[in-house]
């Protein structure tokens, strides 16, 4: 999608069309740019950039808060709209998506045809602007479909590949960031051309695994990493976490325990929508002088209820901080999914069933009514603006 | 201090030490154990201040006195000298001259002032005999909790009346409850309850171990600590704080399903089975039905497995899962070659006692099902 969270920002309040508008926060907050529009970008403004920075480059600007549930309902929406072209779709992230459009000729034609359809069919039904990548492999596909934009069609033939790829900066090629490029650039590598003239060896010499992977893509195959699996395979998150920035740093427990509370929600509430137990908690505690710490625990019965990963989080918490010491940054992540079976509890199994339902009833609502409907008592003080995210440039994409 | 000592008498009180000492030396000074010298015995006391031991031998003391040298290395070397006698003296630096035979050392000590002080035995409680105490361990010490975070469930309940003793272990998936009759319980002079952390259970079998069978403990305790002595040796910990779980009201009360069972059987086929059980989760069905029980595993990288064993049940088929881990647990531990297996369905606990009379009521083991 192009410019995804401005153009839904822009459907809401049509007037911010065509104008310098920046997604994210106020100037004068913490946090970073989730998206920028066109306009923005054009005075050097991107996604993940610091507000202020962003503030100083552009004051003109329109700063507006982001909102994450108009972002998932207008993502849901392009779902559908895929849905219906292909079965095999792949969101790679809130704004992008893989379709595998193998043997569908009969149904939509020839590849620019049924590209154009598609382009036309998401402007719409979603009155949203797309660009679309056509090629014979996932990595081409990400690259031809950023140089398309903005709304644009662009099919690499099939053979052309490297020829398309030649020219454009290694940046381009998804995995390749700040670090890469740099030891690219000390190599004397400014273009995907310049890669694939290298020799396999040397590449795996220089950078391992990777190096290969790296060959690959220059030459427009799908290697490496997420590149391999199939389009459509779905492989559910490895880990579900969420943190939260203090506008300010903070030493309060009022203020603290109910961040925890909500980022802990947040978390029980996607390990319930991917249907998921998890073994381990993990607290991250960033201090005012950036100095991280993160400490785990697993809990012997893996769990998806909001209740007993705010009770761990916070017994991680009290054992770890520093007290007195400004807090800037908290976060909960939790991985290692436990399979189906269940170890049920001596003692507790009542409470524990009756926590389980009224959490599925509290999921309802939030379904309903927004994320703010309903929430623990000990998370109401910390009820702050959720955050999300564009997929970045770089890399090839991540799981919602 | 000069003293000379049998290296047996050394290396055996040594050894007992050894599983008190801290391994990660937060305060150095607790992986060295105290030695001191006075008419004609020595003394060692080791204590990760949480749990200490004190235990003595006779020895010749040509001048009286203390000092502390690290545990470990003490025993690792000792052990290497050869059988006979061992003169240990201390220097003014705290450092300890040993001799034996053509053996000359010296190892680096630290001094006794900063070596902490073991609490006073109070008034006596019970007599109870070291076997009847390992026993109740070796039985309850298995559900105890790994979870640190639970701390009160990280030691076993131990309960002290003239009817009997009583211990129960839990980690809140399943429950271990042993009790001993009057006849076995020794001789005891008041009530009393108190949390007994799994480091001390561990420590008391050994302690029990090393004595002969009709050794008996003296048990004592104050606001803070248990006092266990036995002969020449004493354990001391401290006590667990918190709230143990109610245990009357986890044991079951309405099981309406019996199944009697072999013991060796059963354990054997559940080991055998839960070799291709989820290494994790460890989760087995066991299926009742008509005069027999089956057992069934799978796992997806490794293969399925399925086993039955006959066994006395006549209520309706019943499937439900176990985590093989708890089963085997108890089935390991109990002497009686009969075991009952009772259940309600397939959400609520299961229990496992041994069969017969007189023992049933002895040892009741309960364990929560897995969802299958």
């Amino acid at each position: 999608m192009d410019a995804f969270f401005v153009s839904v920002e822009e459907l809401f309040d049509p007037s911010l069309k065509g104008k310098p508008v920046v997604v994210g926060g106020r100037p004068n907050e913490r946090g970073v740019v989730s998206a920028a529009s066109y306009a923005a970008r054009a005075f050097g403004v991107h996604s993940a950039m610091p507000l202020r920075t962003a503030y100083k480059l552009c004051p003109q600007a329109i700063f507006v808060d982001g909102h994450p549930e108009r972002y998932r309902e207008c993502s849901h929406q392009v779902y559908d709209v895929l849905r219906s072209f292909s079965p095999l779709v792949e969101m790679a992230s809130i704004d992008e998506a893989y379709l595998d459009m193998t043997g569908t000729e009969r149904l939509h034609g020839p590849p620019m045809r049924a590209a154009h359809k598609l382009h036309q069919k998401m402007k719409d039904q979603t009155k949203l602007n797309c660009s679309v990548g056509i090629a014979a492999s996932r990595l081409v596909a990400k690259i031809s479909s950023d140089q398309a934009k903005p709304n644009g069609v662009l099919w690499v033939i099939p053979g052309q590949e490297a020829a398309f790829l030649a020219p454009l900066d290694v940046r381009k090629v998804p995995g390749v960031g700040k670090v890469t490029e740099k030891n690219l650039h000390t190599l004397g590598i400014r273009k995907v051309g310049d890669l694939a003239l290298l020799d396999d060896a040397f590449l795996e010499q220089r950078f391992g695994k990777w190096g290969m992977a790296l060959a690959g893509k220059s030459r427009g195959l799908d290697a490496g990493g997420w590149f391999d699996s199939e389009i459509g395979a779905e492989e559910g998150p490895k880990s579900i976490s969420h943190e939260h920035t203090f506008n300010e740093d903070t030493a309060d427990m009022a203020q603290i325990e109910p961040t925890l509370a909500r980022l802990c929600e947040m978390v029980g509430r996607r390990l319930r929508e991917h249907g998921l137990h998890a073994r381990t908690v993990q607290l991250k505690l960033r201090y005012s002088d950036f100095s991280t710490i993160t400490r785990a625990q697993s809990i012997s019965r893996a769990t998806q209820l909001d209740t007993e990963l705010f009770e761990r989080i916070r017994e991680l918490f009290r054992h770890n901080w520093k007290e007195g010491a400004g807090v800037r940054l908290l976060g909960v992540h939790v991985s290692g999914w436990a399979d189906g079976e269940q170890q049920l509890d001596l003692m507790d199994e009542g409470r524990h069933e009756k926590w389980k339902q009224a959490l599925a009833a509290a999921d309802r609502m939030r379904d309903r009514f927004g994320e703010s409907a309903v929430s623990l008592a000990a998370g109401l003080r910390g009820n702050f603006r959720e955050r999300a995210h564009e997929n970045p440039v770089g890399l090839p994409g991540k799981k919602k | 201090m000069e003293f000379t000592v049998s290296k047996t008498d050394l290396v055996r009180e040594l050894s007992l030490s050894q599983g008190v000492v801290e391994k990660k030396t937060t305060i150095p000074i607790l992986s060295n154990v105290l030695l001191e010298a006075s008419s004609d015995r020595i003394s060692l006391t080791a204590t990760d201040l949480e749990l200490g031991i004190r235990c003595s031998c006779p020895a010749r003391v040509k001048k009286e006195g203390a000092g502390t040298v690290p545990a470990r290395k003490l025993l690792d070397f000792v052990r290497l000298l050869p059988e006979g006698d061992i003169t240990m003296k201390f220097l003014d630096n705290h450092w300890a001259s040993i001799t034996c035979g053509r053996s000359k050392t010296r190892i680096a000590g630290m001094s006794r002032e900063s070596y902490p002080e073991l609490p006073q035995m109070p008034a006596k409680i019970a007599d109870i005999p070291v076997k009847t105490l390992s026993s109740l361990i070796a039985r309850t010490q298995f559900a105890i909790s790994m979870e640190e975070s639970r701390f009160t469930l990280n030691g076993a309940l131990l309960i002290i009346r003239p009817e009997g003793l009583i211990m129960v272990a839990t980690d809140g998936h399943r429950l271990a409850f042993v009790q001993a009759g009057a006849g076995e319980s020794g001789q005891v002079s008041q009530n009393y309850r108190a949390l007994v952390p799994r480091k001390a259970m561990a420590e008391l079998v050994k302690l029990a171990d090393s004595e002969g069978a009709d050794a008996v403990a003296t048990f004592a305790g104050d606001d803070n600590h248990l006092f266990f002595q036995v002969g020449h040796r004493m354990l001391i910990t401290r006590k667990l704080t918190g709230n143990f779980p109610d245990y009357e009201r986890v044991l079951p009360k309405d099981h309406t399903l019996t199944a009697r069972l072999q013991k060796e059987e059963i354990r054997a086929a559940i080991e055998r089975v839960a070799q291709f059980a989820d290494e994790r989760s460890r989760a087995i069905r066991v299926q009742f039905t008509t005069n027999e029980v089956r057992i069934f595993s799978s796992s997806v990288e490794m293969g399925e497995s399925e086993e039955s064993v006959n066994s006395e049940y006549q209520g309706p088929d019943l499937e439900i899962g176990f985590n093989a881990q708890y089963l085997l647990d108890f089935l390991r531990v109990i002497a009686q070659d009969q075991v009952t297996f009772e259940l309600k369905d397939q959400k609520s606990a299961g229990e496992l006692r041994p069969a017969g009379e007189g023992v049933s009521d002895q040892y009741r083991y309960v364990v929560m099902p897995m969802r299958i």
